[in-house]
This record gives structure tokens, sequence and C-alpha cells, in this order.
């Protein structure tokens, strides 16, 4: 591809303490494209997303994306005008749970981009009927399923009209049935040209909808080409003993159960 | 002038001394007395009579909601000054009317304790252990109260230092404890330097106590976390 | 409404509870005055305190070591010593001090210790509370805030405080009820509250059972009146699907 990749890392260094996590990651995402990052858990995968979108910062290495040198950023107001154009959506979707679904899509344009409220409110009404899920405006995250929060948590993030949109292992802490629901979702934004990142265990899916597949290992990637080199005929041996594994168990992780933020809180009140 | 306030503080600490001994009797006295009452009333909000679960629950609302302070009154007016057991009369002193005071209180937040443990054992551990054919005192005795009492600590201890603060409260009603000999002290003395100093040593006294159980409560609370 | 008093008094004689103090202008005004301070005494140190817990909440939960050292100091002292010590250190000890130095100009009554020395210790309680509340939001959850491109700010008034609070809550509610109990504690000092009323009536009389079930009644109304103001609020901040 002739073109300037959109998304640059070149030789991205990361460790926590003393832990390295990222052992030099090169990778380049092109606009419109949806590039898949898979490999054993550990392997660092989510840990690029974050670095992405500032969350992480690398301790060696650069990330370019557009024109903006991420690694480079500065203080909040750089990494603020870095998340307006990246979205992110995590595994355990991470909505607001005292919002409401539609303010939940209504309060980062409003309060962040400044946008008019009535417009913004048309934009997140639109969002939701495209996300199948029009008429849960008025619901809160707590009274639906896995699967729904996790729609509205896409819907979220295109709220904010990014440039691309992160997906860090988006289904692995749903029930299995409702796996296929946010799937959709996805494979729609792909096909409508949307620049997609995703870290998935879902191999079959991966291999759909992937333009270029990157697999990672111990920190490094292994190899990386199309869906089709990758998924077909992978150069390396610890790619093709991984993918066995993945697909042999249909790509699903045993999911983990979402955090109860509820908690039991100062029991000791009582004092004379 | 300050090693002057601290020789007369030293001239007065045996009689502090004395005074929060007084303290700490009752407040042992008290949590022993209402952990008795409070896991009697507690076994008995578990009762499989109506009647006997809401006169429990009577006894927990009723002491659980009154100001300890209200309730030390009421035990130091009502009880005589003395009370016949068989044919002699013993007496039945001021401490000891507050001890009371606070075990009412205590018993009904030793009670309130004890359900709370019981609610968090799983209700799987009732079907366990009757699909193995256990009567229903059975499964209290061996299953369920064993299972408790680790859960209860923490908050049991935390009472204890509630009630052990509660002691102060006996001054009010003539009591010769820590806080009435700090009164005299400072009364007999007259001088505002000693007044400030052995004020905010009776505070540093009671801190002194009930800041080591409350740290130590923090940790068995975290050892036991469930 | 007097001829009701008769009434009622009359019927709790029939169950052997002598009310009869309570038709004696004397006794019952003393009584209202009473139940009125206990009323004041009560909203003050409501108000009070939840300022006290906010500040000193900040305070402990702020990243400058200068202001979080001895905000947790003042909070281990405030719940780890009896209140009525600490109205003594301060009614007796400190209004000491303030009256040499100004005179007749002290501008503090007992009423007014009694609030700030109230406001200051459930203050230290609703702080704990609140600084668990602000630790019991998931960082997943600040670091979606901040994946939308949240300033600091902004996380922290629309997302961490708004649930922080939510999940203090309960806990603010338990504290008020407490306070409530906690203000019997300015009769020690003299403030003509209701406790203090009733020990003037029945050091004259014999009724200190039929008193002592009024003011127990009082208390477990204002009790009972906080407790549905709080659930009141607590159904309004509700999370559906989220806790009880």
């Amino acid at each position: 591809m002739p073109s300037e990749p959109l998304i640059q890392l070149r030789d991205v260094h990361l460790a926590f303490a003393d832990n390295p996590v990222l052992r030099g990651i090169d990778l380049d995402v092109h606009k419109g494209q949806a590039v898949s990052i898979i490999g054993p858990s550990g392997s660092g995968k989510s840990t690029i997303l974050r670095c992405l979108t500032g969350l992480l910062r690398p301790q060696l290495g650069s990330i370019r994306i557009g024109q903006t040198q991420v690694d480079q950023l500065r203080g909040e107001a750089e990494l603020i005008a870095l998340r307006k154009q990246v979205g992110f959506v995590f595994q355990q979707y991470n909505l607001f749970p005292h919002l409401s679904v539609l303010e939940n899509l209504l309060i980062a344009p409003t309060k962040v981009l400044g946008r008019n409220r009535n417009e913004a409110r048309e934009q997140a009404l639109a969002l939701l009927d495209k996300v199948r899920l029009g008429h849960k405006a008025a619901a809160f995250p707590g009274e639906l399923s896995g699967g729904q929060q996790q729609r509205v948590a896409i819907a979220r993030a295109l709220a904010m009209r990014p440039e691309l949109i992160l997906f860090d292992e988006v289904t692995s802490a749903l029930d299995p049935e409702m796996v296929g629901e946010v799937l959709a979702v996805i494979r729609e934004l792909t096909e409508e040209g949307m620049t997609c990142v995703l870290v998935t265990h879902e191999m079959r899916f991966a291999e759909e909808i992937s333009d270029q597949v990157y697999f990672t290992e111990h920190g490094r990637i292994v190899e990386h080409g199309s869906a089709a080199q990758i998924f077909g005929d992978p150069v390396h041996e610890r790619t093709r003993t991984f993918l066995q594994h993945a697909l042999g168990q249909g790509g699903q992780r045993p999911s983990r159960p979402a955090p109860d933020v509820y908690r039991n809180l100062g029991r000791y009140s009582l004092s004379v | 002038m300050a090693t002057e306030h601290l020789a007369t503080l030293w001239h007065w600490a045996p009689t502090l001394g004395m005074g929060l001994l007084q303290n700490i009797q009752m407040s042992v006295g008290a949590i022993g007395l209402g952990t008795l009452l409070g896991l009697l009333v507690g076994l008995l909000l578990l009762s499989p009579l109506a009647p006997v679960r809401a006169l429990a629950r009577l006894w927990v609302q009723v002491f659980r909601n009154a100001p300890w302070l209200v309730l030390i009154y009421f035990t130091s007016y009502v009880f005589p000054f003395d009370i016949q057991v068989g044919s002699t009369w013993v007496a039945f002193p001021d401490w000891l009317k507050v001890t009371v005071g606070l075990a009412l209180p205590a018993s009904a937040n030793v009670a309130e304790i004890f359900r709370g443990a019981v609610a968090s054992i799983p209700a799987t551990q009732w079907e366990a252990a009757r699909s193995l054919a256990f009567s229903r005192g059975q499964i209290l005795r061996s299953i369920i109260l064993p299972q408790c009492l680790r859960r209860m600590l923490p908050p049991w201890m935390n009472l204890y230092a509630v009630v052990t603060m509660g002691t102060a409260l006996a001054s009010l009603v003539g009591v010769h404890d820590l806080i009435d000999s700090a009164q005299i002290a400072a009364n007999t003395v007259n001088r505002s330097g000693f007044t400030v100093l052995v004020y905010f040593s009776v505070l540093a006294l009671f801190f002194a106590y009930c800041y080591p159980i409350a740290r130590l409560t923090q940790r068995l609370e975290r050892r036991y976390a469930f | 409404m007097s001829e009701l008093l008769h009434v009622l008094v009359g019927q709790l004689a029939r169950l052997g509870l002598n009310y009869s103090f309570l038709l004696e202008s004397h006794a019952s005004g003393k009584l209202l005055d009473g139940a009125l301070t206990t009323l004041w005494l009560c909203l003050w140190s409501i108000v009070g305190s939840l300022l006290v817990g906010v500040l000193l909440a900040a305070a402990v939960t702020s990243a400058r070591r200068w202001l979080q050292w001895p905000a947790r100091a003042f909070i281990e002292v405030t719940r780890n010593t009896p209140t009525l010590v600490q109205l003594y250190c301060a009614f007796l000890v400190l209004n000491m001090l303030i009256n040499q130095s100004l005179g007749n100009a002290n501008p503090m009554t007992p009423f007014a210790w009694v609030v700030l020395v109230i406001s200051l210790h459930k203050g230290a309680f609703h702080a704990e509370a609140l600084r668990a509340g602000i630790e019991a939001v998931p960082a997943v959850t600040l670091e979606a805030a901040s994946s939308l491109a949240f300033s600091r700010r902004q996380q922290l008034f629309q997302v961490q405080l708004p649930l922080a609070v939510r999940f203090a809550l309960p806990a603010l509610v338990n504290n008020l009820i407490d306070l409530v109990k906690m203000t019997a504690v300015a009769s020690a000092i003299a403030v003509n509250d209701i406790t203090y009323a009733s020990i003037m009536i029945w050091t004259q009389g014999d009724n200190v059972i039929e008193l002592m079930i009024l003011i127990l009644a009082f208390y477990g109304l204002l009790s009972f009146a906080v407790n549905c103001a709080g659930r009141a609020v607590e159904a309004r901040l509700r999370m559906p699907g989220y806790g009880n």
C-alpha cells in the first residue's frame, strides 16, 4: 500500500517495573483498514492498545497517529486532543452506571467536545438505532445484558466521531450467546470503512473481517500478514501451534464476571 | 511552668489511674453481659416462632435506637441502691448500674452482629446440611455458628471499643471514673495550664486504649475478608 | 388539642403509665423547649458534619502529604476517643482559654460548642465513608472516562464523585442516625435539650419510666425522619441494576 499509514509503531518498548511487556513492537495501520492483534494471554496485546490512546506511555520507541506523535505528548491537554480522535472499547464495557444509556452517549460529546445538546441527542439516538438499541435509551447500564452494554459502549465511542476505534477483547467477558450481536456491529463498522484495531480471541471473526493480522507473543510481533496468509499459511511454527489450539477451542475463552462495583461500606457508624 | 504542671499531673496520676481502671472494669463487664444477652437475643431472632422473633426484634430496635446516655440515666435512676438476694441485701453501686446501662445497647448490637453473620453464610450451606439430614438445631450448632464466630470477631471488637468510650458517660451519674477524677483534679488544682494538661491527658489515655483495638480490628478484617 | 391530650393521658393512666405531668404547663413547656433544642442541634450538626466530612475526605484523598497526614491523624483521634471527653476538651478547656483572652466577648455558647464538637466528630466518620466510596470507584471506569477525552476535573466531577457519593450514601445515612442519638450528650454541659429537660422533670417527680418512653419515642421519631430522608435521596440517586 503506497499511502502513508494512519498508525505507525516503531520499536515500542514498555516494562512494568522490571517486567518487560512490550519488547520492540512495529505495527502499521492504514486508513480504513481493520487490523487484528492475536496471540496468547499476557503477550502484550491490550498494552499496545493502551499505548495508542495514551493511557500507558512506552519507555522507548515511537508511536504516531495521523500527525500526532503519541509518545511525545506532554500534559493533559495534548492527551485530550488525541483521545478526541481515538475511540476505545473495553473488555468490561465500563459504562457509567449512574447515567442512563442516552446520557452515557451524550456526556462526552456535550461536555468534552462542547457540541449542541439537541444535535448530540439526535446523533446519539441514531447511533443507538445503529447498534439496535434504540428502545433502551432511557434504561440504565445495570439493567442491560452484557452484550447490550457492550453495544452501548461501541455507540458511546462512535458518538465522539473518532478517526479510528480500538477494541480491547470486547467479547471476552460476554456469555457465548451474546458474542454474535456485538461482532455484528463491529463487522458493520469495518464494512463502512471505519479504521479499527482489534485485540481479540475470536479467531474466525478476525479471519473474516481483518485486512491485516498481527500475531504477538512475549511482547514481540512474531509475524504479520493478510488474514488469508496468517490463518491459511502461517510462516512460524509458534503461530501454527497457537492457531491450532485457538481454533480448536472455537476461539472462546472462559468469561470473567463483571467487576462488582457495589460494596458494603462503612459498617461501623456507631460512636459515643 | 510546664514542668510544674507535669509534676502536679504525676501527683494525680494514681487517682487518674484508678479512674481508668474503673472505666475498664465497666467496659469489660458491659461487653461480657452484653455479649451473653446479645447472643441470646440473636438466637431468638432466628426462632421459628413468630411472636418470639417479634419480641427479639423489638429489643434490638429499642436498644439500638436509644441514645446510650439516656439508657445510662435510666438504669441509674430506676434501679434501687441495693437489691435483696435471698435474705441478704446486696449493694447495687452506681458503676454496676452503668455497666447494665451499657450492656443493654451492647446486647442489641451483638444480636445485630450475630444476625448479620448468620445471614452472611450462604443459603447453600443450610441446604447442604439439610440434605445430610441434620436438624435445624444441629445445623446451627455444628455448621453455621462455627463459621459465624470468625466473622463476628472484627465488628464485636469494634463494639468493645465503642463500649469503652461509652463508659466516659458514667461520670455524669456520679461514678468515680477517669473523667470524674480529672474534673476533681482540675477543680482542686485550679490552674488553667493544668486544666488543659489533665483533660488532654484523658483524651490521650482513651486514645491509647482504643486505637490499638481499632488497628487490630482492621487487621483481622483484612485477614478475614470474605 | 388540650382535650385530646387529656383523653390520651387518661387512656395511658389505665395502662398504669402516669403522664399527668404533661398536663402541667411548666413541665410540658420545658419538654417542648427541650424537643425544639434537640431538633435545632440535629439540624445544625447534620449540616456541619457533612461539611466537615467533605473537607476531611478531600484532604485525606489529596495527593499533598502535608494535607493528608494531619487529616488522617485527626480522623483517627476523633474516632477513637469519647465524644464526651472531646466536648470537655472543647467546652471546659478551649472555652476557658477563649474566656481568659476575650472575656465577655467570647461568642461561643454551650449550644455552639455541642454543634461544633458533634460536627467534627461525625464529620470524621463521614470522611471515612466518602474516602471508601472514592476508592470503590473502579479504576477501569475512570480509564473509560479518560479514553473519552475527559479532563482530570471532568473525571472527578462527572464520574468519580457522583459514583463515590452513591457508594457512601448508606454509610452516611447510618452516621446521621447515630448523630441524632449523639446530641443527648449536650445535656452534659447543661444545654437545655430534651434529655436535660427530662432529667430536670424526673428529679422532681416519680415519672422516670414514663419520661423514658417519651424521649426514646422522640429520638426514635427523629431517627426515623432522618432515615426516611436518606432513603429518599438514595432512591433519587439509585442506579438501576446495581446494589439493592
